[in-house]
């Protein structure tokens, strides 16, 4: 190879990597719409955000999937009250510092209505003071820390808050199943932590022992010396996963290949195809608690999962079919009370009774956090089923 | 409990010798920190699974996909690394940044290619388990510790019976000296790539297999974690390695269960680290003995 092309192409790949390395650190652009026409008068834009790039990529990619559904299916329909929607959609790579930068841009630049959040709690929560700050609503899609709606009026979630998911599972190991030593694995981040701590207390206050708390970083996937010491020494009767997909998936695996055979409930952090495929055979049986119910009869929840296949080629997850939610929410008041953002800050707060595809949203909490009942799904023949409902106003209404 | 605990630790410690064992490779001929290694990691567990889904073969899957990953360093070395560090003066630090660079490329690379999903390998072994009384042995562990083993005679042979091993050792040593000598030490760069990089990939297909999972950002955790396993194993040592990783992995079992989680496990290796530093600046094992 000739001199001259070794040197053109050595710094073609080098400038094709510093691209990617700086790329990292620029101020975020929104992404051209593709729902409604770009830059027609009188289209009403939404901003949405969720991490398309980093480690939660794939929850970025369900969530964002689940936004264009929801503006397509609205413009297909005429729009609001004849007016286009247009998606303003910005990636946070789940940083922190990214969602700040969105935020203020939001706020400043994008001329938005109000802003769907699509991301996890970290990215949710730095922003939430910025949107509240500027009165613009907002409405986050699957976080769960405290601190989101706590922000202030203008922010809510379309979660249920995280004790009432941990105070449902204890719920179906105590009551349902009537275990009375308990082992938890929690996720260490701010939602293994609340549903650990809110399914201690429930259980505990109903005769039950949480007898080991074990927490395992995010990127952990082996967890065979917990479960080894679980199996030999603590002896428990049921397993509590507070944690995300991959790791219920692990557990799952590897407490069937140890020899550990005790019941396990999982969150809605489980509830993806992805947790399926990576668990097999091994997820069979597995109760978790989560918002949507597959085998609903509500029509809703049929037609966006059939619409949602169809689309994409693969299943809705929870953290889409919430997003989705807070669209219809969105969609919902803004045709009732117009654009205004203190308007839509009060229409969402008055919401009662409203099917999404989630179950039926009773209410927002005086939390922010949507009130409604907790789905109970197991995993029957490689697919989540239904296996009950929890609808205590005591653990609902939190 | 203590013994099944032991061979849990030994065999996440053959996981992080196997996968810290490309870096240590490039790291031993090079003196570059290659942490984009992590990346070869991850676009060799993916090339490894495209092959495993079209031929259903898993051992071709495994040579293939380190031959592939292979020549892909030895690319990378020719056009990035080598015209960078062969410049007079060249500050130790901008191969390093080089080389985040190439892995924050390649793991965006892979999400754009193969998308954020989980992908899976679906492999199955014949067996579930294997037990000796109440210790119980999981398949792919001893597949692990074979790989491992078979890839460290590899390394042997290819170092100690080939030409082309001893060119290596020799451009180890000293290169100006070698190429003075007559020893081409362009093909000793080479090799360490096609190997560090081949390794890593092995690699990365086994953890695929073991976790039944691979994603665009599998490589993050090893990118630094691999470090600290490196310099323990006092910095391009393979055997040093392969200490390295026991220890670490036999340390984090240990305070898994014994102390608690009242930090991340990740950071037990670099807590290890820096007592061994402190202790031990040149690190675990310092002879160079591959």
């Amino acid at each position: 190879m000739s001199k001259k092309l070794r040197r053109i192409l050595s710094v073609l790949l080098i400038s094709i990597m510093l691209l990617s390395l700086f790329g990292c650190g620029q101020e975020p652009e929104a992404e051209e719409p593709d729902g409604g026409d770009v830059g027609e008068e009188g289209a009403i834009r939404i901003g949405f955000f969720a991490p398309v790039t980093g480690p939660a990529a794939a929850d970025g990619l369900s969530t964002t999937n689940s936004a264009e559904l929801a503006v397509d299916i609205i413009n297909e329909q005429g729009g609001i009250n004849g007016r286009l929607v247009e998606l303003v959609k910005y990636d946070d790579g789940f940083d922190t510092k990214q969602a700040v930068n969105i935020a203020q841009k939001l706020i400043t630049k994008d001329d938005v209505v109000a802003v769907v959040s699509g991301s996890y709690s970290g990215p949710t929560r730095v922003s939430a003071p910025i949107f509240q700050e500027a009165g613009m609503p907002m409405l986050a899609g699957y976080a769960v820390h405290p601190e989101v709606t706590g922000a202030g009026d203008f922010i809510f979630s379309q979660s249920f808050a995280g004790a009432v998911q941990g105070k449902a599972a204890a719920k179906v190991a105590v009551e349902m199943l009537e275990k009375k030593r308990i082992s938890i694995i929690a996720v260490d981040v701010d939602f293994g932590k609340e549903l650990s701590e809110s399914f201690t207390e429930y259980a505990e206050a109903r005769g039950a022992e949480v007898v080991s708390v074990d927490k395992v970083a995010m990127s952990d996937l082996e967890f065979t010396p917990i479960i080894t010491k679980l199996k030999e020494e603590i002896k428990p009767d049921l397993i509590y996963m507070a944690n995300y997909y991959e790791h219920s998936a692990e557990i799952a695996r590897q407490v069937k290949k140890m020899g550990l055979d005790v019941p396990l409930i999982g969150t809605e952090g489980a509830d993806s195809f992805q947790f399926l495929e990576i668990a097999g055979e091994d997820a069979e049986g597995i109760i978790i608690t989560t918002n949507m119910n597959r085998d609903s009869e509500d029509q809703g929840t049929q037609d966006f999962i059939k619409n949602y296949i169809e689309r994409y080629g693969i299943k809705p997850d929870m953290v889409g079919a919430s997003v989705y939610d807070a669209f219809q929410v969105l969609f919902k008041v803004i045709g009732d009370v117009g654009t205004d953002n203190e308007a839509i800050k009060d229409a969402i707060a008055n919401l009662t009774d409203f099917e999404t595809v989630t179950g039926k949203l009773i209410r927002y909490a005086s939390s922010r956090n949507a009130i409604k009942p907790v789905q109970l799904q197991i995993v029957e023949d490689g697919e989540f089923r239904f296996y009950g409902e929890i609808d205590d106003e005591e653990i609902i209404k939190q | 409990m203590l013994l099944q605990q032991i061979i849990n630790g030994i065999m996440m410690g053959s996981v992080y010798a196997l996968t810290a064992m490309g870096a240590t490779l490039v790291y031993g001929i090079l003196r570059i920190l290659d942490i984009a290694n992590a990346g070869a990691y991850a676009v060799g567990a993916y090339l490894g699974w495209y092959i495993y889904k079209v031929t259903g073969n898993l051992f071709i899957a495994f040579i293939f996909s380190m031959i592939l990953t292979g020549l892909i360093g030895v690319i990378i070395q020719k056009f990035i690394y080598y015209p960078i560090i062969s410049k007079p003066n060249i500050i130790p630090i901008v191969p390093l940044i080089t080389s985040v660079g190439l892995f924050t490329l390649t793991g965006d690379l892979i999400r754009l290619i193969a998308g954020p999903s989980v992908k899976n390998y679906n492999f199955k072994f014949e067996t579930d388990v294997i037990k000796f009384g109440k210790i119980i042995i999981k398949p792919e562990w001893i597949f692990v510790l074979l790989l491992t083993a078979a890839l460290l005679a590899l390394l042997w042979y290819v170092l100690n019976k080939t030409k082309l091993g001893l060119a290596w050792k020799a451009t180890a040593i000293d290169a100006e000296m070698a190429k003075a000598m007559g020893v081409n030490i362009n093909m000793s760069m080479a090799l360490s790539y096609i190997l560090g990089y081949g390794f890593a990939a092995a690699a990365g297909i086994m953890v695929g297999i073991l976790y039944n999972s691979i994603v665009p950002a599998m490589g993050d955790v090893p990118s630094y974690k691999m470090l600290a396993i490196i310099v323990l194993g006092g910095l391009g040592n393979p055997i040093g390695t392969v200490v390295a990783g026991l220890l670490i992995g036999l340390a984090e079992t240990m305070s898994a269960v014994y102390i608690g989680s009242f930090m991340p496990r990740d950071a037990i290796a670099f807590i290890f680290l820096i007592i061994v530093l402190i202790v031990k600046p040149e690190g675990l094992i310092t002879k160079k003995s591959a």
